[in-house]
């Protein structure tokens, strides 16, 4: 099936950097039309690694792969005015522009939301920043790491007395991606009522501390701060549990009776037969015994043969794994989560972590591999904006593209 | 005052734990109608009055029916045919069990949206594991790879999976609708909450199958790019706490010369073994014990005041506390709304984190008791009369 996707007719222009890329690549999965803007040097993500073979080079970056998959690359300077006005062409026949420059950047450029909406008023401007474009911390800067700590992200993991724990990946960056992405969806949904785009004011900070769970809702129930409790997660209910040959999630919240009676049979099941185990509520405050109880039960298992076996009585349990064992997993495998994408000017296919979600009707996909730089400039300033090959001359030897 | 932006678009949703929750609750914000279907004593998670679980489910409407019970199913049918998403995160057989899976439903609504938001997906040998966010953090790296410095898996201490899961949930939810907008066609969703937070670690999926690198765990090590100083850096104690850190990311030769003078241009500073990024991360050990022993005399907020009036990406890393009551930006922004209790209090909520220039989303109410919107979903959605309400509860097919 490959049809137009759903978000086909879509057109998307992207002039974010690399903390905020992923959200227009959200969208081009689904099949919009997404063109990066990238400045004539090249996208500074195209300098962060890992590279290919380690090789460093903008065009075999890692990082950008993963963010920019297809979306095609148009360079322009935007700081130069004929570049400026070129966006602002390319805007009047576009659904969305995606930012992520310093707050009153655009404006600097004369590429604020007043001149972008008086260019199409149907348009909707996506503002990705840090701390948003108002409140006492609009320019201040920061990273990922720093964005985890200000959102709440970062406090609450790892051990108490210990630092705390930063996450894998680009979390901040990544939740504020997929609130990006809705955002402009539902700006998008409401244009079909009233014609009218939208600015959408996005704060970094905002979007990585609603996407920790539960310190806000601590606080504003008891007024304190949701501690750091080593693999003993918040709810009470997981803690990691160390087999023979690896680490497991333990989980007491599958059916209990059949959990005992298995630890039983091996002979380890201490007081946890007795009554009071049953209520979940008494499990939650004995969490500690519990886990300890259940750690001298798994330390002579072989962790993939508990992980099966408890699969099957229906216990949430889990194997702690390394990133890696994805590529062996025979679920991933079936449901072909990832797919392989042709990179023909290195002659080698690679394969990409592939769809979040699968629709039945207009699947997620893969329409291009990521672009290089400025791979597409001359096709779009030629179809779009009827550019003719002196015009593009001129403008690559004055540097704007 | 304008329409909300989702208005006329009614959810009938399943979901319950948090991640399907957190997905229509950013569709309630907007102004979509969700309607969740619960038994009548669902799993007490907490006080839906307060904290998390009003978070999760604030601004729906709850009706209590009873799926086991026939004509309960075909409650629940009818109210799908009226509805323009049916969303659920059971394992995959759970829906077509009741049919209220998307073959079944499509006979009652042509273009119904179903979105199922299993832990493992729909298909595949392990479909019917069962799965919470911890655990799913755990199958995908997450635990393992975010660890101490000695290597012990450490891992979030909450639940990513679940929230990273919603937000993929509500996306396709409105990719969904505005596809159908434009085609008149619906279309069933298979979003594997695994395959989701599979996803966000994208770059280090390239790197194992590109380079075919084992990915060690990143500590502080820079993932978008070399830096240093970089980390977490303790900070004096505050009213008796001494669990106060900054977090500090340098990259640029200018920001470290910043960093320099910011800090008051300390002798170890001019130290050759620190003149370049790559020094600096060659000898990062003894630049982080520098950066330390200056960090130890401010308290977290001093830090973070002296290193962002010099342009320096640092910041406070946040508690509960800070983050709910002591971060002027978030107040600034409103980023804790109240909403109204019972007897004219008040709770504050987590806010939404974009706003809108044509009218923000809106927490619009706490979250619904069980069951508590009975006459209106039975009554006006469906029509149904008062005499045909108190039979079906009689008849256990619904609780009021």
């Amino acid at each position: 099936m490959t049809g137009p996707g759903a978000l086909g007719g879509l057109r998307v222009l992207d002039l974010s950097g690399h903390r905020a890329q992923f959200c227009a690549r959200l969208l081009a999965d689904m099949g919009a039309d997404v063109i990066k803007v990238e400045p004539p040097g090249g996208d500074d993500a195209r300098r962060i690694g890992p590279f290919v073979n380690d090789q460093p080079h903008l065009d075999r970056s890692l990082f950008f792969w993963f963010y920019n998959l297809g979306k095609r690359s148009l360079t322009l300077d935007l700081k130069h005015s004929r570049g400026a006005g070129i966006l602002l062409e390319l805007a009047r026949s576009a659904d969305v522009v995606i930012e992520s420059f310093a707050p009153g950047t655009l404006d600097r450029l004369d590429l604020g939301w007043d001149t972008l909406h008086r260019a199409n008023p149907a348009l909707v401007l996506c503002s990705i920043a840090p701390f948003g474009q108002s409140g006492p911390w609009r320019d201040f800067i920061a990273d990922d790491t720093v964005l985890t700590a200000l959102g709440g992200m970062l406090y609450v993991n790892g051990f108490p007395n210990h630092a705390p724990v930063r996450p894998l990946g680009l979390q901040a960056y990544h939740s504020s991606a997929y609130y990006g992405a809705i955002a402009v969806m539902i700006a998008l949904l409401a244009r079909d009522r009233t014609t009218e785009g939208q600015w959408i004011d996005l704060s970094m900070q905002e979007a990585t501390a609603a996407a920790v769970e539960h310190v806000a809702g601590g606080y504003f129930e008891r007024h304190e701060a949701e501690p750091r409790r080593g693999t003993l997660h918040w709810s009470r209910f997981f803690r990691v549990g160390k087999c023979r040959d690896g680490y497991i999630m333990h989980c007491t919240l599958g059916d209990w009776t059949s959990l005992v009676e298995w630890v039983k049979s091996d002979g380890k099941a201490a007081d946890l037969d007795a009554p009071d185990y049953q209520q979940v509520m008494y499990r939650y405050l004995m969490a500690e015994h519990v886990f300890d109880v259940l750690d001298d039960w798994v330390k002579d298992y072989a962790r993939d043969e508990l992980l099966e076996r408890a699969q099957l009585l229906r216990q949430p349990y889990a194997t702690v794994r390394p990133p890696e064992a994805l590529f062996d997993d025979e679920q991933l495998a079936e449901r072909g989560y990832f797919v392989e994408v042709e990179h023909p000017e290195l002659g080698c296919r690679f394969r990409y972590p592939g769809a979040p979600y699968l629709f039945n009707g207009t699947p997620w996909r893969v329409s291009r591999r990521p672009p290089l730089v400025g791979e597409h400039t001359g096709e779009i300033l030629r179809d779009e904006l009827g550019m003719t090959p002196q015009t593009l001359a001129a403008l690559y030897a004055e540097g704007v593209i | 005052m304008p329409a909300m932006p989702l208005e006329g678009i009614r959810i009938l949703d399943f979901t319950w734990v948090v991640a399907g929750p957190v997905a229509t609750r950013i569709l309630a914000d907007h102004g979509a109608e969700v309607v969740k279907v619960e038994r009548k004593d669902p799993p007490q998670l907490g006080n839906r009055k307060l904290g998390l679980q009003c978070d999760l489910h604030r601004g729906k409407l709850s009706v209590a029916i009873n799926m086991q019970h026939p004509r309960g199913v075909e409650l629940a049918r009818r109210l799908a045919a009226k509805s323009d998403i049916v969303i659920d995160n059971f394992s995959a057989r759970v829906m077509r069990s009741w049919g209220m899976d998307y073959e079944s439903l499509t006979a009652v609504k042509p273009d119904i949206i179903c979105i199922s938001m299993s832990g493992l997906g729909h298909t595949g040998p392990r479909c019917n594991y069962v799965s919470y966010g911890p655990t799913l953090q755990a199958l995908t790296g997450f635990t393992m790879l975010m660890a101490e410095p000695d290597g012990t898996p450490a891992g979030y201490g909450y639940s990513y999976a679940d929230t990273c899961g919603g937000y993929t949930g509500a996306l396709a939810a409105l990719i969904a609708i505005w596809n159908r907008r434009r085609t008149g066609r619906g279309q069933f969703v298979d979003l594997s909450q695994f395959e989701a937070v599979a996803s966000v670690i994208g770059p280090a999926l390239l790197d194992i199958s590109v380079n075919g690198r084992t990915q060690p765990s990143p500590g502080y090590n820079s993932q978008e790019g070399p830096a240093a100083p970089l980390g977490v850096y303790k900070c004096r104690a505050l009213e008796g706490d001494d669990d106060r850190w900054i977090a500090i990311a340098v990259r640029t030769g200018p920001e470290w010369r910043r960093f320099v003078t910011a800090i008051g241009t300390p002798a170890w500073a001019s130290d050759p073994k620190f003149r370049t990024l790559y020094l600096r991360m060659q000898n990062s050990a003894d630049l982080d014990a520098n950066v330390s022993r200056w960090s130890a005399e401010h308290s977290a907020k001093e830090a973070m005041a002296i290193l962002q009036r010099a342009g320096i990406a640092a910041g406070v890393v946040a508690n509960g506390i800070d983050l709910c009551a002591r971060d002027p930006q978030l107040q600034a922004r409103g980023f804790w709304p109240e909403v109204a209790t019972a007897k004219g209090a008040t709770t504050q909520v987590t806010g939404i984190p974009f706003k809108l220039s044509g009218g923000s989303g809106k927490v619009r109410s706490i979250a619904p008791e069980v069951g508590e919107d009975f006459d209106y979903v039975l009554g006006e959605l469906l029509g149904i009369g008062r005499a045909e309400r108190d039979e079906l509860v009689a008849a256990g097919a619904v609780w009021r």
